[in-house]
């Protein structure tokens, strides 16, 4: 990311900045009566609302709560202090906050948790969907710089406690569905207190699991909750991410689930019909001893290069971070062990979660927003620590290598990834629990003086879904996923991104061929892409 | 049932003899207050006789009526050194009011192993008091209470040994590591840690403290830490089962599976048939590609061990490994039983 705007507030790391303007503090409001959702919020999106070309960066708050709460709740959201907010991102790549101007300031009353991000009703202008405790709201873009409620109309305020969400075409319509996690059968006013002799907050196992929601968009800004008609409501869960990708290439999207101390979900999409949930045959429900794990984060991606998406989830402490390889044919291995990423993140615990390659280097590096959900875990385990840095963990083809990315340890929960200034280098914007977001950029990984090439490649739908969410994209051995959703509570820019190192063939080349698989089932062939550019891709008629 | 032999020896009245049978009636139907009530009458209308003060106590004693029982006891031995049972039962009424001291001499003679090993304890009497323990235990293996004061008294015999330690040897290496297994009990780890490395500092060869520090090292995740410390342990006692183990089973988490086979291989061969490293060294079997060596280990485990959660854990990795190898039928079956443990243990 270039530098103007942006300022070394944060210091001493090169990779961490503060852009000028970006003044969001995220509110969580702890209590004594430790309140399990203070300690989950909150997400982050990253988009392009206004279509100008740079990425914005969109916040969930959290909410007010009284210690104790008093009945009925009110999480105080109509203080500016409380609000989610909007920053539209300036020429300079300073933030401007636009909240108010773009109708932001009012919502539900929620305390709020994740965002997810499509162009829901195909009109070139991308789409809010915020979850939260209480009820969901969705903002319909307007393309005149403003979003309108429409939550009502279209029917998706789900309710209870949502966290992650993601939009997605699992019926190929060509219209974006929308898949809402939920997390806990939990409310504020049957609150329970934990932990001897100090308060803590509450292990999920205290609460009963709840099922998932799934919405059919089914066109004029209404959509349908088909949960049971689909098979989603089947099973309860204690879900807190989401992650699509097509694992067994069927061409209809598959969705993991990160659970929280439960065995994970992977349902696989039966021809847009219905979801079977299949993590247990495929391999990827639990650990490779077997165990549960608090299944938080997830992503979806190929890290080692095989044509395949793997499934990355980050989890608590001494629990190690699980990362299963698709295999193909449906089943997947448990390599945490085998690419040294066991070693690495046993004693982290890990929220939002990128696999993204952020040196350009042709392999997926490993970005994650790290803390411990215990505050107070040091004086459980004085082995373990509540604030952690960030982690960075570089891919080397198949095994991790770690990158001093920062000493600052922080609360982080939710990350989004996105070329924020449009230099062809990732840069990634992490939430702080109660704090200022921190972004972070790949430059310092790119050595100066040559840098490795790259390509960004941005979609836009015809016959499918405007946003092209669903669509592979194949640059030689290299397959991204067009997807918004993934990490925790968090949107990532739509655009997928690739690295190729210095070299693209045994001459140097500089041109790639780029292949694409829509989800309309249509295949496009570009051949002799220069790289180093941002590549804009129509669909064909 | 004292009481009613002895009057059958006794020249009796009739109205001494109808408070007795009304005493036993109603102490056989439970109803204590009648029956104490009865038995005060005959201990009024024949004050001489021991049987009769034995009973009453008796009946105080089932009403858990301590402080009552203990006089009529004492009154009844007083008259009659030899009443059978007597003994026993004063001493367990002194126990329970607290009067251990006193208890002993009675229990003794009551021969009440159990309650006099209490008794002994309480009075600071240890050793004596893990003999008596012991004894009880072999009648009684499963008892929780006896099992409770054994732990206690054993705990006590360590603190003597450790209070003595601290006062004589106060540097000396294995007070340092005796210290350091206090704080490691308590949780403070980063204490722990000090402690065992000054520990080894006074005396590099001390067996154990490697294997404890590997085992800090483990809680908190960090395992090239835990290795090194594993791996002093095995070199410093190769003949320890355990200290191979845990280096094995490190070293599959580090992600290196071929030298995790060796170590857990020689766990084996140390000490036969530990299920935890057998599990362990199918795991790292698997990651070699050996899966048939693999599949034997997780069946030795299911042979082993019955509803754990190492069977658990094996039928788990069996399902994994089976659907891996296109067993499907196989590979159900064990996914069958892993999930039905699971679901048993979350009951």
């Amino acid at each position: 990311m270039g530098l103007c705007g942006l300022g070394f507030g944060l210091a001493q790391s090169p990779f961490l900045m503060s852009p000028a303007g970006l003044d969001f503090v995220h509110r969580h409001s702890p209590t004594t009566q430790k309140y399990l959702v203070e300690t989950m919020g909150g997400g982050v999106a990253l988009l392009d609302y206004n279509q100008d070309g740079l990425l914005d960066i969109f916040l969930v708050n959290g909410g007010r709560i009284n210690d104790p709460v008093k009945l009925p709740v009110d999480f105080g959201r109509e203080v500016p202090a409380y609000w989610n907010r909007l920053y539209r991102q300036n020429a300079d790549h300073s933030f401007t906050d636009v909240t108010a101007a773009a109708g932001l300031s009012s919502g539900p009353n929620s305390y709020g948790m994740g965002v997810a991000v499509g162009d829901f009703d195909n009109d070139g202008f991308p789409d809010l969907y915020v979850t939260g405790y209480g009820p969901n709201a969705l903002y319909r873009n307007n393309g005149r710089g403003g979003f309108t409620d429409v939550t009502a109309a279209a029917g998706v305020a789900a309710g209870g406690w949502s966290a992650s969400a993601g939009f997605f075409d699992y019926d190929r319509d060509g219209s974006l569905d929308l898949f809402v996690t939920r997390y806990l059968d939990w409310s504020i006013d049957r609150n329970i207190l934990c932990g001897t002799p100090f308060n803590a907050y509450c292990r999920p196992d205290k609460f009963a699991p709840v099922a998932n929601v799934l919405y059919r968009n089914e066109g004029g800004g209404r959509f349908r909750d088909v949960s049971s008609l689909t098979g989603i409501a089947a099973v309860k869960g204690k879900a807190l991410g989401v992650a699509f990708n097509d694992y067994d290439g069927d061409g209809f999207p598959d969705i993991f689930v990160a659970n929280d101390g439960m065995e994970q979900y992977l349902f696989h999409n039966e021809r847009g019909q219905r979801f079977k949930e299949v993590a247990m045959e495929a391999g990827v429900a639990f650990s490779d001893d077997g165990r549960t794990y608090a299944g938080m984060g997830v992503v979806f991606a190929d890290y080692d290069r095989d044509g395949r998406p793997d499934v990355l989830v980050t989890n608590l402490a001494l629990e190690k971070y699980a990362l299963y390889r698709n295999e193909g044919g449906g089943r997947f291995r448990y390599t945490s062990l085998t690419t040294g990423l066991a070693a690495l993140t046993a004693r982290s615990s890990g929220w939002g979660v990128a696999l993204e390659d952020f040196d350009n280097d042709g392999w997926r590096d490993v970005l994650v927003a790290q803390s411990h959900v215990l505050d107070n875990v040091a004086k459980i385990n004085s082995g373990l620590r509540y604030l952690e840095p960030p982690l960075l963990l570089r891919g080397t083809g198949g095994r991790f290598q770690p990158v001093p990315l920062t000493d600052q340890a922080m609360a982080g929960r939710g990350l989004a990834v996105g070329d924020l200034d449009n230099d062809g280098v990732l840069d990634a914007v992490i939430t702080v629990l109660g704090g200022r977001p921190v972004v972070m950029t790949g430059a310092p990984l790119i050595p100066a003086g040559a840098p490795p090439n790259w390509l960004t490649v941005k979609l836009t739908g015809t016959s499918s879904n405007r946003d092209g969410l669903g669509a592979t994209v194949r640059v030689g051995d290299q397959m991204s996923y067009v997807t918004t959703a993934g990490s925790y509570l968090s949107a990532s820019d739509r655009r997928v991104h690739f690295g190729f190192g210095r070299g693209l063939g045994s001459k140097g080349e500089q041109e790639v061929t780029v292949e694409i698989n829509w989800p309309s089932g249509k295949k496009q062939i570009l051949e002799h892409v220069p790289v180093n550019r941002l590549l804009d891709v129509k669909e064909p008629q | 049932m004292i009481l009613v032999c002895l009057l059958l020896l006794a020249q009796v009245s009739p109205e001494l003899t109808q408070h007795v049978n009304a005493g036993l009636r109603a102490k056989q139907a439970g109803d204590l207050p009648t029956a104490i009530r009865e038995f005060l009458k005959v201990a009024e209308l024949a004050p001489a006789l021991a049987a009769a003060h034995v009973n009453l106590g008796a009946v105080y004693y089932e009403s858990r009526d301590y402080g009552h029982a203990i006089p009529a006891l004492r009154k009844g031995l007083e008259l009659n050194p030899e009443l059978p049972g007597a003994h026993g039962m004063l001493g367990a009424a002194l126990l329970a009011q607290g009067f251990a001291a006193e208890a002993i001499a009675h229990l003794e003679k009551g021969q009440s192993l159990d309650l006099l090993g209490v008794a002994l304890l309480e009075v600071g009497r240890d050793r004596e008091a893990l003999d008596r323990l012991e004894a009880s235990l072999q009648s009684r293996p499963n008892d929780p209470d006896l099992l409770y004061y054994l732990g206690r008294v054993h705990a006590r015999l360590a603190q003597q040994v450790t209070d003595r330690m601290a006062a004589e040897f106060p540097t000396a290496a294995r007070t340092v590591q005796l210290r350091a297994e206090a704080r490691t009990a308590a949780g403070d780890q980063a204490g722990a840690v000090r402690e065992f490395q000054a520990a080894l500092k006074l005396r590099p060869d001390l067996h154990g403290v490697h294997l404890a520090l590997g085992e800090i090292y483990l809680s908190a995740g960090d395992y090239p830490a835990a290795e090194k410390e594993f791996r002093a342990e095995t070199e410093l006692v190769p003949g320890s089962a355990v200290a191979a183990y845990q280096l094995g089973a490190v070293l599959l988490n580090l992600g290196d599976a071929g030298r995790a086979v060796k170590e857990l291989e020689r766990a084996e061969a140390l000490k036969p048939g530990m299920p935890e490293a057998l599990l362990a060294l199918g795991r790292a079997q698997v990651a070699t590609g050996a899966s048939g060596a693999a599949e034997k280990n997780f069946l030795r485990v299911i042979e082993q061990e019955r509803n754990s959660l190492l069977t658990e854990a094996a039928h788990f990795q069996l399902a994994q490994l089976y659907r891996q190898m296109g067993r499907t039928a196989d590979a159900d079956r064990q996914q069958t039983l892993f999930q039905k443990s699971r679901s048993q243990r979350q009951k």
